[in-house]
């Protein structure tokens, strides 16, 4: 696999967030916010009228990506992602990233992006910076 | 009125009780499976072990830390940023003991969010020789709506 600054990280899309695996996550987080799995408290915050992903799950999207990309679960050594909105239960999401740098550490080659989750090009809910190591 | 500014300020340094976590291999899977990932019960552990162990193994609940920075969970807090730092790829299976506490406060006032605080807290996962495997640093935020 040939990996240079401006390489593509193929997307990884969720093409409905489950309602189910919302309840799920915030039974095994111990998450007692009701936003995750109460309409009537989603809408009570004024937030519409579906349940909203956990942050840990819109970060394990882009995990899911880096680690598709690399085929090895090790690979990622750093990652810092920014919330910048929600995600709501029926939502169609795409986690992805580009290659910033390429560079050696303890012999170990090591790429460096910027990643993000978006619902379109426009409408991106987290964005950060990862670094992955390379085979 | 919320919670004091020094009183938050006075909980950096401090640190949570602390404890450990163990990927349970059926947990694992779940969260796996949750994520849209390839549920695996061996192996080298999803990423995102880091923080679930992380908040797993502080010694506090998400209730008891919302409610040592004065907030809870009606008040709508919200996730900042997060940050995940691999030494060592984590295990299924494992045991890692956890350590860290609060690191940074910031209040801030939004004009269309009003008052609100970042509390940003610091922990690590450590192998059992010691050695530190993975570091979660994530910030939260919590409005402070009767500010």
């Amino acid at each position: 696999m040939t990996v240079e600054p401006g390489t593509g990280v193929p997307p990884f899309v969720v093409e409905s967030v489950p309602v189910e695996e919302r309840k799920t996550v915030a039974a095994l987080l111990h998450d007692p916010n009701p936003i995750h799995f109460d309409l009537s408290a989603v809408q009570a915050l004024g937030m519409g009228d579906r349940q909203v992903n956990q942050g840990p799950t819109n970060m394990a999207y882009v995990v899911n990506a880096l680690t598709a990309w690399t085929g090895d679960p090790a690979s990622v050594r750093r990652l810092q992602v920014r919330f910048l909105g929600n995600v709501f239960a029926g939502d169609r999401v795409s986690a992805g990233g580009v290659v910033t740098g390429i560079r050696e550490e303890d012999g170990q080659r090591l790429a460096d992006l910027d990643v993000w989750l978006e619902r379109s090009p426009d409408d991106r809910v987290l964005a950060g910076t990862a670094t992955v190591a390379l085979a | 009125m919320p919670v004091a500014l020094q009183e938050l300020e006075a909980l950096v340094g401090k640190p949570f009780p602390g404890g450990s976590y163990t990927i349970e291999p059926y947990r694992h899977w779940l969260f796996s499976d949750a994520s849209g990932a390839a549920p695996t019960d061996e192996g080298v552990a999803h990423t995102m072990e880091v923080y679930y162990g992380a908040l797993a193994g502080m010694g506090l609940s998400v209730d008891e830390l919302f409610a040592l920075v004065g907030a809870s969970a009606d008040d709508g807090p919200m996730f900042g940023e997060a940050t995940m730092e691999v030494e060592r790829p984590l295990e299924v299976g494992a045991t890692y003991a956890v350590t860290g506490g609060i690191v940074g406060v910031t209040r801030k006032e939004g004009r269309k969010a009003g008052v609100f605080d970042i509390v940003t807290f610091r922990l690590e996962l450590a192998e059992a020789d010691g050695a530190v495997a993975a570091v979660s640093t994530n910030s939260f935020i919590f409005p402070r709506r009767d500010a």
